[in-house]
């Protein structure tokens, strides 16, 4: 983990119709940090990760990518976007398409990269993940954890900066959610930025460098991993602790 | 156990002999099979006593000549009603509410008024709006590939009715099909960087199309079958070819048989041209494994035959 921040969130505001859902939210990431956002349904941790890519408009405040605004009004979204990686609850694999097909179209659709050099590519990642011999399967023909680990390739494909893993397990078997977690680790030890909201607290407490606890809307605990699960200073956050005890 | 089990006994018995999924399947069967003969006998009677063999034989060219030109007037109308109505179907998907909103008005339009209507409007309105005899399209003439054609405006307005019409039905089936995809693929696609336009072509059409073809198919059949209503517009297509055998002959029967067998020509090489495209958007290895879809198609029948001893 380096020092110098690589996503910036300040003062960041977010309203669902007449709901408050980010209350002045303010967080720094660091470079290389892996920053593990937990915290009960509905605190707004999906949307704040949701927010950073832009899949979703905040209100007032500011979202920065190595200090551009993405949330600024006339931000290259696109070109933004291709340096934030994500993966979803869901997988969302394109189905008309085979595990390389999946990995290849960012690539070349969207950076020009020739097509030969782009399937090389996506055959070493479909290795890294841990999928040599599916590379020519449809999504359909894949296990779910294995569906979410072509997600993920499909996602570093794009060389992105920053990774955002958006509850990535919670729709597996909980015999396959291993395999998932394990290509996270990796990642993560390989210096990957990671914002990774998750309900695996086994995870969050060996992979994660910061914790971030968000309550109703807000932060209520941002701290390092070692020290929260040790004692957390806020009774939000002992009494987050104590239920999962 | 033992209890529930005569328990559940007792209430099929009880049920009478409708709850027997056997005596359902004969009585089904029985049903089927003496409507299956009640046709077939009527059918087979009609082709004996009623159908004029000679006569059969000498109509035949004349239903050939109707043929084609419903050939032509269906293979262009459908080519420019699926592509155009796509795109009709994607602007009423528009976030833009003027094109959403156009479109919307397009497509009630063209599918709250008869078809007849519309060409009517297009064969009899459209000349008028030039003084008479001033109308451009009155008759034409193009040269492709060293052929050359000419006619008046009876084929132009029957093509452009039929392709206006069947727009309409095209884009509500895209517009259904775009809704149907998870909006989840969408977000997967712009979170790599693609823009709009490159994450519906490449990520939500595909599947859009897949979703819309059984409904876009059965429109497309619908279209074959409008064909019919080109009589009204004195174009010499297959019901205007039988009306006037039956007038001059008295004699229905005989050309109703080339109507029924020109019609099924047509819609079942759709059905079969529908299937096959089904079949290519059904993603997975396995079809890219077989030889021929036809193949696949011939076999599936041979199949359900086997099936049903």
């Amino acid at each position: 983990m380096s020092n110098e921040s690589i996503v910036e969130f300040e003062n960041v505001n977010k309203y669902f119709g007449q709901t408050h859902v980010l209350k002045d939210v303010s967080m720094e990431v660091k470079e290389q940090e892996v920053t593990v956002i937990i915290g009960p349904s509905g605190s707004g941790k999906s949307t704040l990760l949701r927010c950073t890519n832009r899949l979703e408009e905040i209100q007032s405040g500011e979202i920065r990518l190595d200090s551009e605004a993405i949330s600024a009004p006339d931000a290259d979204v696109d070109r933004l976007r291709q340096r934030i990686g994500m993966v979803f609850q869901s997988f969302n694999l394109f189905p008309h398409m085979t595990a390389k097909e999946n990995i290849m179209l960012g690539p070349t659709e969207v950076k020009g990269i020739p097509e030969d050099e782009a399937r090389e590519r996506a055959e070493s990642l479909i290795d890294e993940v841990g999928l040599g011999d599916q590379g020519d399967s449809y999504p359909e023909e894949l296990s779910g954890g294995q569906q979410q680990r072509v997600a993920i390739a499909r996602a570093l494909a794009m060389d992105p900066e920053v990774m955002l893993f958006d509850e990535v397990t919670s729709a597996l078997d909980p015999e396959l959610v291993g395999e998932v977690l394990d290509v996270m680790k990796d990642l993560a030890t390989g210096g990957m930025t990671m914002l990774v909201v998750t309900h695996e607290m086994g995870f969050a407490r060996e992979v994660g460098d910061t914790i971030t606890l968000m309550s109703d809307g807000k932060i209520a605990e941002r701290r390092p991993a070692a020290e929260f699960f040790e004692q957390p200073q806020t009774e939000r956050g002992q009494e987050f602790l104590s239920r999962l005890l | 156990m033992s209890e529930t089990h005569s328990q559940n006994e007792s209430d099929v018995s009880s049920g009478g002999v409708l709850a027997n999924d056997t005596f359902v399947r004969r009585l089904g069967e029985l049903l089927s099979v003496t409507l299956g003969l009640a046709v077939a006998s009527f059918l087979g009677w009609i082709m004996f006593t009623q159908v004029d063999y000679s006569l059969l034989q000498s109509v035949f060219p004349r239903f050939v000549e109707a043929f084609k030109l419903v050939l032509t007037i269906v293979v262009i109308s459908s080519i420019l009603s699926v592509s155009l109505g796509t795109l009709m179907g994607l602007a009423r998907t528009s976030s833009s509410p003027v094109t959403s909103r156009i479109s919307k008005v397009y497509v009630e339009f063209f599918r709250g008024t008869p078809l007849l209507f519309q060409l009517f409007v297009i064969y009899f309105g459209i000349p008028r709006l030039w003084a008479v005899g001033q109308f451009p399209l009155g008759s034409w003439e193009i040269a492709i590939a060293g052929f050359s054609y000419a006619g008046d405006w009876r084929l132009p307005a029957a093509i452009i009715g039929l392709t206006l019409n069947h727009i309409a039905y095209v884009a509500e089936a895209i517009r259904g099909g775009i809704a149907a995809v998870d909006d989840g693929q969408l977000e997967a696609a712009r979170s790599l960087g693609m823009s709009n336009v490159q994450a519906m072509r490449r990520v939500v059409l595909p599947q859009a199309w897949r979703n819309a073809l059984p409904a876009i198919g059965n429109d497309q059949i619908i279209l074959v079958k409008d064909t019919s209503l080109l009589t009204v517009i004195a174009l010499q297509e297959i019901m205007s070819v039988f009306r006037n055998i039956n007038s001059n002959q008295l004699d229905p029967w005989t050309p109703l048989v080339w109507v029924c067998l020109f019609y099924l020509l047509v819609t079942m090489s759709m059905s079969l041209l529908i299937s096959i495209l089904e079949r290519r958007a059904d993603w997975s290895s396995e079809q890219e494994e077989s030889e021929s879809h036809l193949k696949r198609l011939v076999g599936s029948i041979g199949e359900g035959l086997g099936r049903r001893q």
